[in-house]
């Protein structure tokens, strides 16, 4: 095991030169299908107007993040963050009911629509290679990098490593790292010389959403039990009220239907 | 995998058993076995094997992860110099090649017409009885000048030299002339060196004409230029395209195609006429020192902005900066310099900025023209000597480029020698590993050019456009199948061996020429009983054993002791900035300006280069690249192309002299306004490579054929095309 106690990536898009040896890399370790990927480009691409021309790409991974939205939502416990950095998950509790895409703020969650529950592996994203740094290797995507724009290592030093440079050439990037603290904090640091969002990263608080959603949620019983006794109410004096005409309209023919819902609440 | 011989292994066994029968000799053991001996791999046939990649040739280290006799995964090998640790796009896919659905594992036999693709499987003994009937048939009839013998830059061509010089045939075409003769021969003429080293460790300022590193990726080269970039050297980047170096660059300039010999020659004229030169060293080392201010009279930065389109005081601006950098500035050389004809001379102009600067072999300079001679130190199997060969060359070197050296030659004018039969008419084409249909400029002419021929035999992997026009097609095994020659690197020599065992009838280039050169009564040749034996004679000298250079990778080579004098390899044993062997075969003494030709009113300059998930004309059918390469579409400017009613994604029909292609158009920023681009190596003809077939346009169908008539590179960029809706 690797003596590392929290993994994490530095992303640096000022060193990245779009080659995508990170994305082949990715494909044939984690034995990626043709069509799928786990690392995508994302970005503006080349922005301004000739010849004053500024280019903004970043590879995009799972962000593992420290207190993962994902996880949060999933039902049945098909997403795990390990305590070593990686946000992982397992095909094999998966349901396929897409909450995760849904609560994850970065779209990391891919739905493969075309596999059903028998075939499971509902969805491809990052693992952070397991396989590879328990055996003390750094991510296929990692290892291969020709320019080190990404780097991988103890999350600490990373974001160490991230304020360095700002400060060596602040010249040169925005200054914020992103990840130290957005949703809460990520495993995947970004320093970048140009503002995130050209990059394709939200905006995001310190919060995690899913300390908004599970505000929430933690309220959604008891707010359920409490509609469902008011609505219970309202049956009831529904069932009531119709009972009575019943009675008064005793040889009427149009007799109306209960709601169903009322029915479901007796 | 608990058993050591697993069913498949036995009968791969009993296969080899039956070939050996039939070839006599040339078993070399089972790969996984051998591996095994050696610990490579464990004895679930699993491990990691050491060797090298052949996706371009920059040649990174590789480790490649076997799983149960498959190559599972390629790593940058850290002890390797090329690849320290990492690999490209390209070198990441490497497993693909040989996985290749596409592949050919027998050897085929034309059945149909040239290019309807149809063909026959055969044997090797039938395959090579061909091939050699023909080749001798030839050869008794019209001589053995009559046969053409191409390949390029592999570690298996000293062997393919051996066959062409054996056979006797004077004509012999690489690609080095669609690629970087200006380079070369204008290096070896200044310096007396191919190609100088670059170091950047130190370096502190960086000039870059039209090399393209972060996408025309040399692994360890893309990752030293990255890391200087980094830590603030400054990086000047002349390319009329914004290419993903030009983003990188701490300044681009949007050159004007074909005018970078002028910028770089006002740069000069600022040097030397404000006396801001390393006056030391150029005094010590230099030719031309006393000429060279009236020699650069003319070029000032004034004029410079008349031709280039860059304002005068920034090319002036960036001649001081690159001045007071000193032996810390780096004039980088390039690498393909077939743009324009006049590519020679900003060659020239390159080499001459270097050498006033300083750079070389000062204590921290960083260009080094230290060459280790190839193979030295290493053994080779005894041969006898070559035939005595009278004829002349069909590419004209040097009946007709005096300065080309005989290795590079002129390769698309070896082709237009066999349209015009002049100065005699060749009849065979022995192609190996090499694609010239879709390389050689105005791919229609090559197609002719084949047509010429009685007789064509290509050696590939797959089915490329130039095997699906052969009448014989002999399958490699690739480069994860196969042992090659040792390459020297440094005081290394690094292995090519086999990570898995052979598919189908596959053969290593080894193999096949000896069994061909055997054929044609030239054994004599090619003494080496398989691959190994090859190796083992290389290794002789040194006393190290295969066994230990396949499980570290490499041998250690004896240390060549430095003189500690500098001295180049020219006529004058200095750096010739003026060159007598220049002007003795009529040419400028002194780094010159010549004016290309420019596109008419409503055409584009053409214009070509590397993406970095490709290579050349050979990786498109590879899935894995497939699947993260863009679509290759025509650049164009966007302000341009909405005055020309054309949208981003419509269907364009480019025309140039010679061809048209119709393609997609993509509208960018990213271009000069009078320039579109083409990403090279598209537009297949073969149905046999059924991932790249129908994919994009071949930039060789509109490539005009122009020779530089000293390098004899062919000038890429100077094709001008008109682009209308299609």
């Amino acid at each position: 095991m690797s003596e590392i106690k929290q993994h994490a990536f530095l992303f640096d898009a000022a060193r990245c030169i779009d080659c995508r040896a990170c994305m082949v890399a990715c494909s044939v370790e984690n034995k990626i299908p043709m069509d799928k990927t786990r690392i995508w480009v994302s970005g503006i691409g080349v922005k301004g107007e000739y010849p004053n021309l500024e280019r903004a790409t970043m590879v995009y991974h799972c962000m593992h993040c420290e207190d993962p939205d994902c996880a949060s939502a999933c039902p049945v416990g098909a997403w795990v963050k390990r305590s070593d950095g990686p946000v992982l998950y397992d095909s094999k509790v998966c349901i396929g009911c897409r909450y995760c895409m849904n609560a994850c703020p970065f779209g990391v969650p891919h739905y493969d629509w075309d596999k059903g529950l028998i075939d499971g592996a509902f969805i491809d994203k990052c693992s952070m290679c397991p396989q590879r740094i328990d055996i003390g290797l750094e991510p296929a995507c990692v290892a291969t990098c020709p320019t080190d724009a990404l780097v991988f290592g103890e999350r600490a030093d990373l974001l160490k490593e991230a304020h360095a440079r700002i400060a060596a050439h602040p010249d040169r990037y925005v200054d914020h790292v992103y990840g130290e603290t957005e949703n809460g904090g990520t495993s995947y640091l970004i320093v970048s010389h140009v503002p995130f969002k050209e990059l394709g990263l939200p905006e995001l608080g310190p919060t995690p959403l899913k300390d908004i959603s599970e505000l929430i949620m933690g309220g959604t019983l008891p707010f359920a039990l409490g509609l469902t006794a008011v609505l219970s109410g309202v049956a009831a004096g529904v069932h009531a009220y119709n009972n009575n005409k019943e009675a008064k309209e005793e040889h009427s023919e149009a007799q109306e239907e209960l709601p169903a819902k009322t029915e479901a609440t007796k | 995998m608990p058993n050591t011989l697993s069913r498949r292994d036995f009968l791969k066994v009993g296969g080899a058993a039956v070939g050996a029968l039939v070839l006599g000799r040339f078993i070399p053991p089972l790969v996984a076995e051998a591996a095994r001996a050696t610990g490579m791999l464990d004895a679930t046939n699993s491990g990691y094997i050491p060797t090298m990649c052949e996706m371009c040739v920059w040649r990174c280290g590789v480790l490649a992860k076997v799983e149960d006799g498959r190559v599972v995964k390629l790593e940058g090998n850290p002890n390797h110099p090329h690849s320290k640790g990492n690999l490209c796009p390209r070198g990441q896919s490497g497993l693909m090649n040989t996985y290749d659905p596409d592949r050919v594992l027998s050897p085929l036999v034309r059945v149909g017409k040239r290019g309807e693709g149809l063909f026959r499987k055969t044997s090797w003994n039938e395959a090579l009885d061909i091939v050699a009937t023909n080749m001798l048939k030839i050869k008794e009839k019209y001589g053995p000048e009559a046969m053409v013998f191409s390949s390029t830059h592999n570690l298996s061509q000293v062997q393919f030299e051996n066959l062409l010089y054996a056979f006797g045939s004077p004509n012999y075409g690489t690609q080095r002339s669609l690629c970087f003769n200006a380079m070369i021969t204008a290096f070896s003429l200044t310096y007396g060196v191919e190609e100088p080293s670059r170091k950047y460790d130190d370096v502190e300022f960086i000039l870059m004409v039209g090399r393209n590193m972060m996408e025309a990726i040399s692994t360890s080269e893309t990752s030293e230029l990255s890391h200087a970039i980094d830590r603030g050297a400054k990086f000047v980047y002349l390319d009329p395209r914004y290419t993903k170096t030009a983003s990188k660059a701490t300044e681009w300039i949007p050159i004007r195609p074909g005018t970078d010999s002028a910028f770089l020659l006002a740069m000069i004229n600022v040097i030397v006429s404000n006396e801001l030169a390393d006056c030391e060293f150029v005094k010590q080392y230099v030719v031309g020192c006393d000429g060279i201010k009236a020699a650069m009279q003319g070029y000032t930065p004034k004029w410079a902005e008349e031709i280039t389109g860059v304002p005068a005081t920034t090319i002036e601006r960036i001649a001081r900066e690159y001045a007071a950098t000193k032996h810390n500035a780096l004039a980088h050389p390039g690498w393909r310099t077939s743009n324009f004809i006049n590519s020679f001379q900003t060659e020239r102009a390159i080499a001459t900025l270097n050498a006033l600067s300083g750079n070389v072999l000062t204590p921290g300079g960083c260009l080094s023209t230290e060459m280790a001679a190839e193979g030295a130190g290493l053994g080779a199997p005894p041969q006898p000597p070559y035939p005595r060969v009278s004829a002349l060359r069909l590419d004209g070197v040097p009946w007709k480029y005096p300065l080309v050296p005989l290795k590079l030659g002129v390769f698309q004018e070896l082709r237009d020698a066999i349209l015009t039969g002049e100065p005699y008419q060749a009849h065979g084409w022995f192609i190996s590993r090499q694609n010239p249909i879709l390389s050689l400029p105005d791919r229609a002419k090559t197609l002719e050019a084949f047509s010429k021929m009685d007789f064509i035999t290509t050696v590939d992997i797959i089915m490329n456009d130039t095997a699906w026009f052969s009448d014989v097609v002999l399958p490699e095994t690739s480069y994860l199948e196969r042992y090659d020659p040792l390459l020297p690197i440094g005081d290394k020599a690094f292995i090519r061996q086999p990570v898995v065992e052979p598919q189908g009838e596959a053969k290593s280039a080894l193999w096949i020429y000896k069994q061909l050169g055997e054929r044609l009564g030239l054994g004599d040749f090619f003494q080496y009983a398989d691959e190994e034996d090859y190796l083992r004679q290389q290794l002789a000298p040194l006393g190290v054993s295969l066994e230990e250079v396949k499980s570290k990778g490499y041998a250690e080579m004896p240390e060549t002791e430095s003189s500690g004098e500098i001295t180049f390899n020219t006529p004058s044993g200095k750096i010739e900035v003026y060159s007598e062997t220049l002007k003795n075969a009529g040419f400028s003494p002194w780094p010159t300006w010549e004016e290309p030709p420019q596109p008419a009113e409503g055409q584009f300059y053409l214009l070509t280069g590397k993406v970095a998930q490709q290579t050349q004309f050979g990786t498109q059918n590879n899935k894995l690249l497939h699947k993260y390469s863009d679509e290759p579409r025509l650049w164009m400017n966007a302000k341009v192309a909405a005055e020309k009613g054309l949208a981003d994604g419509d269907w364009v029909k480019v025309t140039s002299e010679v061809g048209k292609a119709n393609v997609r158009l993509l509208a960018t920023q990213a271009i000069r306004p009078d320039c579109v681009y083409l990403t090279p190596g598209y537009g297949h003809l073969s149905k046999g490579l059924t991932t790249a077939f129908g994919i994009g346009a071949s930039d060789s169908v509109l490539h005009v054929t122009y020779t530089d008539p000293i390098s004899g590179g062919q000038a890429l960029s100077q094709t001008f095309v008109t682009v209308k809706k299609a």
